[in-house]
């Protein structure tokens, strides 16, 4: 898996690839989502998680997404997730993540039914 | 008529997307979708990793079996992996894997055991590794019903049992 950071005037966005496997995905994951955060503290910048183009992750992938999500809910970081819904699986596994959504919109989940390049 | 496919996976991590490549091929050539041979593969790939956690192997030939049997719209997924019966981590390892079937069976409907669990792990430290979202997850998106057993020889057999009947997930 691979975690593309791209940084804009209003956003800081993570692009996620490939399969994450790993046994502990925690390892390489949080020590990048907690820069990401830094980054967004200091520049009151939007983060996107785009899942979009991801293939595949084990259940251990989804732990530190859920502890940054539930954190973002208490704190002032402001978080948005892009999953594809045309994918069953990406369905079934983002759109379960809609609990930590806030009526401010601080952490939105969003299902995109769009095509995306290079997704298999 | 029954179908079926028994795989050998050697415990080490690497052999996972090996097996769910195999895998994965095999449920295509049984005409499954897409969406379900998703399905299934992460269901496989969840429990191998149980299999790899808390497994012995004590000796160079131990290995995990993988079954799969396909019967209709029903399909039957067995991982098996030795397990030294004597070790208090592996005890351990039985009686949480007890309790969690048992508290995935006590929603009516596995979404919400997910979301609970979602909801628990979420607030652990972040330091905190332990993922426990696996067999809830093999519930909840993989539409399967857990179970186990350990035989008389001291393996450890954990069934997911899925069906994909009208649900657009086979091929007519």
């Amino acid at each position: 898996m691979q975690i593309e950071l791209i940084e804009n005037t209003n956003s800081i966005t993570m692009v996620w690839t490939g399969k994450s496997t790993h046994r502990k995905p925690s390892e390489f994951i949080s020590p990048i989502l907690a820069e990401t955060i830094r980054r967004s503290n200091a520049s009151k910048k939007r983060i996107i998680m785009d899942f979009r183009r991801l293939e595949y992750m084990n259940s251990s992938t989804i732990t530190p997404i859920i502890k940054i999500l539930e954190r973002a809910k208490r704190g002032a970081t402001e978080i948005t997730l892009l999953y594809n819904k045309s994918l069953k699986w990406q369905d079934l596994s983002f759109s379960a993540l809609e609990i930590f959504e806030t009526q401010d919109s601080k952490v939105e989940i969003k299902g995109v039914e769009n095509h995306v390049p290079g997704n298999k | 008529m029954e179908q079926s496919l028994r795989l050998t996976v050697k415990p080490q991590w690497d052999e996972i997307e090996s097996a769910r490549i195999e895998v994965g091929v095999y449920l295509q050539s049984q005409g499954l979708m897409r969406d379900a041979v998703h399905s299934l593969t992460m269901v496989i790939s969840e429990l191998i990793e149980n299999g790899i956690k808390y497994g012995s192997f004590t000796e160079p030939e131990d290995a995990i079996a993988v079954d799969i049997h396909r019967n209709g719209h029903t399909t039957t997924v067995e991982v098996i992996n030795p397990l030294n019966i004597k070790d208090k981590a592996a005890r351990n390892h039985l009686t949480k894997l007890d309790k969690t079937i048992q508290w995935i069976r006590g929603y009516q409907d596995p979404f919400e055991a997910y979301v609970e669990k979602l909801k628990e792990v979420s607030r652990r430290p972040l330091k905190d590794e332990e993922s426990g979202l696996g067999l809830v997850r093999i519930a909840y998106e993989g539409k399967s019903i857990l179970d186990f057993f350990v035989s008389e020889e001291g393996c450890l057999n954990v069934s997911a049992v899925s069906h994909f009947r009208g649900d657009n997930h086979e091929k007519d």
